[in-house]
């Protein structure tokens, strides 16, 4: 019977447009989370995939002990790809010279993530593509001019005769070392036997890498990490390399742009409960009179609630797959080698949501509206109260919801109590602001009086309204800014035009010649930085043995144990003094030191290093700690002295330059006409770069809509709840004689008020909040986002102003015949 | 009643007795108590003290659920504000109490009642579709489907026009007389209590019976 009733209820209801908001809220909810977690999947994935591609594989093992073959059958065990490499220096002759190479032998397989592209052929982006094959070997195009060979000459590496068999045009895994490092070449595996340059204590570097699904990775590393020696470590994408850092950013935003927009959508949820409550109390009322238990009641209502959620939550979720699918398609169309995974997360989340929304947010308000007491036919209900127990659940419901999406409790935690902290902060001042706004009415228009003394009398509702209000435009503004300041400092990480080809090894007599070269090919050089190779011996009188520099750890900056120290009068754009001076005019024998190797090293001001040039010795004092941009992808010195020190050791220069796309044959005569100086492209991985700011731009962009639409529905669903007292206020007004422009100013004042309120009360938040963010989670200096200070309260005006004209302009357009009526009736 | 502010008595020393089948009607000027008793003797409230029995019931004694069974199954109800269930037809209004009495035949019965009530022609349209004079109609037929032997009415004319509450009160009383039904009418109109068999004057909390004399002076 109740059952008949409840669907009966809720389809004549839902057809009739009376549910929309309850609906539209649940809806938003569940679609949001669906969407949220879908785009968060579908970008952190297509991110990783993009990463892999650095490192040629999804997971290394490095090792420096050959190949176990427990190890290779391990991974043949958990089924995923695999591939091998050997990764060490030795020398390779031509008939006509020799040079210092590293090699990288490989298995066939490699690579399993990006592309190798091999070109026979002297120059890249010219001839055929080639594979690897047994007997040959692949060069990097400037051995070519170093060795005097051609394609098709043999060249001897250990006892074999191997054949160049073109040039390596794009390696994935390639290092980026801007000081350089020997030209490289890359042969087939099974021919490092035969080369015997393999002995006993030989430095190799022997690389297991894997992919496959994230789940088989991980059970492959927890089976090896029991047997794994010393020798052994896993490798991942270096956090802190460019690629890696913007990667890294981009998942902290989409993570809290999730959150975010969860806490939003659930307090849309949240208030559409109660004003589903407040709707419903008069039904209820009827129906127990006409002799329903409470029980039966319960059972009415709670079914109707039932299927309103069920209602909401599937079609959000059809509706937020679609999208995801359809987003995942665009990434695939974008990114030709991106695999699109299909999880079940974002259907788990988008039940677990409609089950916390339905189970947390509304059973209060509709456990509540069963208990409305039948005598209520007669007598007036009871007016709005705040419930605290409403609040409670409300506040588990949205924890829950972020520690669900987040999967991390500790942040989840404390972003959920910096939004309880920031709505018990807004609460009270919005009380106090409603409260003083009693005084402020003195002397006011009769318009103005009436709204200000409107906002009074409901001064709960009102401040609970202001809070939703303050919040909605808080995320939203937070966002907005967010997105903004993430995408500036991006995109001024790398400008456009910025520097994407070093040249690296320039003698000083070549100095002059390269300048004629980039003259003649309108190419604008940066600054040639004087470089000299040389090994920190002491600091203050005590000799270094094991303590190791930055450079051996971090392949960023090259290998091996000498420092590249350079000299300059100017401080280097994208570096910061945190402590000390600069170097002084009168001073001299300084330098200015990294402030990462400083701490790593301990390094004070005032510390004296010596340096082992060559076999000669230099010494300086430490004047100043610098912090160094890395992620500018432009020359960084971790030790950079006064050119007193330095300057008369015999040193080489680096420069660099921008370079277009279509003018790869500069590069080759380049390569032809300096053949010891040796280019690097970073185009490529600025790219990369740029690529995945595109992505997340998409996907932010995305999410910001969400929020926006879930902020709107707060507000909607917060006026809607105060409908019906309006109207009956509006009655009575109109019969006393209220005229329509008096009506209607009393109530745009209301709300430009509220909205005004609520916009400064969100800007000074999310200013406060976007400081800390940008500080602690991004790594970005503060600032102060003036733009705030009037897009906050202006927005504030014109979005709750317009959102409660919209909804009122037909109530305030009705006969006051017609609103009497109906008030007397209710 | 018990209020924060304190107690406050509606409703004191008062004794009334309606037989089965009788109709009575308590007059009585706006906030003198008609409403709250209506609601104690239809079991929608109780007293703080004394004992109401309705159909051979003790109510004072019943719990909220066993006074619902009992509305359900004797009781009918016509509300000033008609109070119908805006998301239900005038069809499914009317037979909403039958659903919850677990009548089977309710639609018939509600197809039938609709007819009487010269609504047959509405029996799909919503509330908000309807007028005053139709809604009140259709509020009596959802009274009358559970065939109640007492029925209770709150002022069911005061919110329509002189013409239309007159046809509406004849309906009731139309209604009323062929099913039987015991009926307990509040109203401030001196005509429509004029047609009840019993009338007494709420003053104050305290109610008078009326005699014929005393109301032909008032």
């Amino acid at each position: 019977m109740w059952a008949s009733i409840a669907l009966r209820l809720f389809w004549r209801e839902l057809k009739r447009g009376e549910l929309w908001v309850i609906a539209f809220a649940l809806f938003l909810a569940v679609f949001s989370v669906v969407t949220l977690t879908g785009i968060t999947e579908s970008v952190r994935s297509a991110l990783s995939q993009r990463s892999a591609s650095f490192i040629a594989a999804d997971l290394i093992l490095r090792s420096s002990r050959p190949f176990q073959q427990e190890i290779l059958d391990a991974a043949s065990e958990q089924e995923v790809a695999q591939a091998q490499q050997m990764l060490f220096d030795s020398m390779l002759f031509s008939t006509e010279g020799m040079q210092l190479v590293t090699v990288k032998a490989v298995t066939a397989s490699y690579p399993l993530r990006g592309d190798l592209v091999l070109r026979q052929s002297p120059r890249i982006a010219e001839g055929e593509r080639g594979a690897l094959q047994t007997g040959s070997l692949w060069v990097e195009p400037r051995l070519l001019s170093l060795l005097e060979v051609a394609i098709g000459d043999y060249v001897e590496l250990g006892a074999s005769n191997l054949m160049v068999a073109g040039i390596i045009e794009t390696e994935p895994d390639a290092p980026l070392n801007v000081f350089g490092g020997n030209p490289r070449v890359i042969m087939y595996l099974d021919d490092v036997a035969a080369t015997e340059v393999v002995q006993p204590g030989s430095r190799i570097d022997y690389r297991y890498l894997f992919a496959g699904a994230e789940s088989q990775l991980a059970s492959l590393q927890q089976q090896l990490d029991a047997s794994l020696s010393v020798h052994e470590n896993w490798q991942r994408l270096d956090r802190e390399t460019a690629v890696g850092a913007a990667m890294e950013r981009a998942e902290s935003f989409l993570l809290l742009a999730g959150l975010l927009g969860i806490v939003l959508a659930a307090s849309a949820s949240a208030v559409a409960a109660n004003r589903y409550r407040q709707r419903h109390a008069e039904s209820v009322a009827v129906i127990k009179a006409l002799g329903a238990t409470t029980t039966v009641a319960r059972k009415i209502y709670c079914s109707h609630l039932l299927l309103v959620t069920l209602f909401s939550s599937v079609l959000a979720m059809l509706v937020g797959l679609v999208l995801v699918v359809f987003l995942q398609q665009g990434i695939t169309l974008w990114l030709n080698d991106f695999e699109p995974v299909f999880s079940s997360r974002p259907l788990f989340m988008g039940v677990m949501t409609s089950v916390i929304c339905a189970g947390l947010f509304a059973a209060r308000p509709v456990w509540q509206l069963a208990a409305v007491p039948a005598i209520s036919v007669l007598r007036q209900l009871p007016g709005w109260r705040f419930d605290v127990w409403h609040l409670v659940t409300g506040a588990i419901a949205v924890w829950l919801l972020m520690w669900l999406f987040s999967r991390q409790f500790v942040l989840s935690l404390l972003l959920f109590a910096a939004c309880a902290i920031f709505a018990l902060l807004l609460m009270g001042m919005a009380a106090l602001l409603v409260k003083i706004a009693k005084p402020m009415a003195a002397g006011q228009s009769s318009a103005l009086k009436l709204a200000l003394a409107n906002l009074r009398r409901r001064l709960w509702q009102n401040s609970f309204q202001l809070l939703t209000f303050s919040m909605a435009l808080f995320l939203t503004l937070l966002l907005y800014f967010l997105r903004a300041e993430l995408l500036e400092q991006w995109q001024s990480q790398i400008p456009e035009g910025a520097p994407n080809q070093f040249l690296v090894n320039i003698s000083p007599e070549e100095l002059p010649a390269i300048k004629a070269f980039a003259d003649q090919h309108n190419l604008e050089l940066d600054t040639f930085y004087p470089m000299v190779r040389g090994r920190l011996t002491y600091i203050n009188d005590e000799q270094l043995r094991q303590r190791a520099s930055k450079e051996e750890d971090d392949q960023r900056v090259g290998v091996g144990r000498e420092l590249n120290l350079t000299w300059t009068e100017q401080l280097p754009k994208n570096n910061r003094v945190t402590a000390g001076r600069w170097f002084d005019e009168n001073g001299g024998q300084e330098v200015s030191v990294e402030s990462e190797l400083a701490e790593r090293l301990g390094l004070q001001l005032q510390d004296e290093l010596v340096f082992s040039i060559g076999g000669q010795v230099a010494s300086a004092t430490v004047t100043s700690i610098r912090e160094v941009d890395w992620n500018s992808l432009q020359p960084n010195f971790f030790m950079i002295l006064s050119p007193d020190v330095l300057s008369d050791f015999p040193a080489s220069y680096l420069s660099a330059f921008y370079l277009e796309g279509e003018q790869g044959d500069i590069l080759n005569q380049l390569n032809r006409d300096f053949p010891t100086i040796i280019v690097l492209n970073v185009d490529a991985i600025i790219q990369q770069v740029k690529e995945i700011i595109a992505q997340v731009t998409v996907a932010l962009s995305g999410i910001l809509l969400l929020v926006f639409a879930a902020a709107v529905l707060v507000l909607v669903a917060q006026v809607q709840a105060t409908m019906e007292q309006r109207e009956q206020e509006l009655a009575i007004l109109r019969t006393l004689g209220a005229r329509y422009v008096f009506l209607r100013n009393a109530m745009l004042f209301e709300f430009a008020a509220l909205g005004t309120l609520a916009g400064v009360l969100a800007t000074v938040l999310a200013e406060a909040v976007l400081g800390l963010l940008q500080y602690r989670l991004f790594e970005m200096p503060f600032q102060l986002n003036w733009t705030l200070w009037w897009i906050g309260p202006g927005a504030g005006l014109i979005v709750v102003t317009l959102l409660g004209w919209w909804q009122l302009r037909q109530l305030l357009a009705t006969e006051s015949a017609v609103l009497m009526r109906r008030a007397i009736y209710s | 009643m018990q209020l924060t502010e304190g107690s406050l008595t509606i409703l004191t020393d008062l004794n009334l007795t309606i037989k089965r089948g009788e109709s009575v009607a308590i007059v009585g000027a706006s906030g003198s108590g008609k409403s709250t008793l209506l609601g104690i003797l239809a079991g929608l409230d109780t007293a703080t003290e004394g004992e109401v029995f309705l159909a051979g019931h003790a109510l004072h004694q019943l719990t909220e659920d066993q006074r619902a069974e009992l509305r359900a199954s004797h009781v009918g109800f016509v509300f000033q504000s008609f109070l119908l269930l805006p998301g239900l037809t005038a069809l499914e209004n009317i037979t909403l109490p039958a659903e919850l009495a677990g009548i089977r035949d309710a639609r018939k019965r509600g197809l039938e009642l609709l007819d009487q009530v010269g609504l047959a022609e509405r029996r799909d349209f919503y509330p908000t579709q309807l007028s005053g004079g139709e809604q009140q109609r259709v509020a009596i037929a959802r009274a009358f489907i559970t065939q109640p032997q007492i029925l209770f009415a709150d002022e069911p004319s005061a919110n329509l026009d002189e013409q239309t509450g007159q046809k509406v009160e004849d309906l009731l009383f139309n209604l009323n007389e062929q099913q039987g039904t015991t009926l307990v009418l509040v109203t401030h109109k001196t005509e429509l209590a004029e047609r009840c068999q019993q009338q007494y004057l709420m003053h104050h909390g305290q109610l008078e019976s009326m005699a014929q004399e005393q109301r032909h002076v008032g």
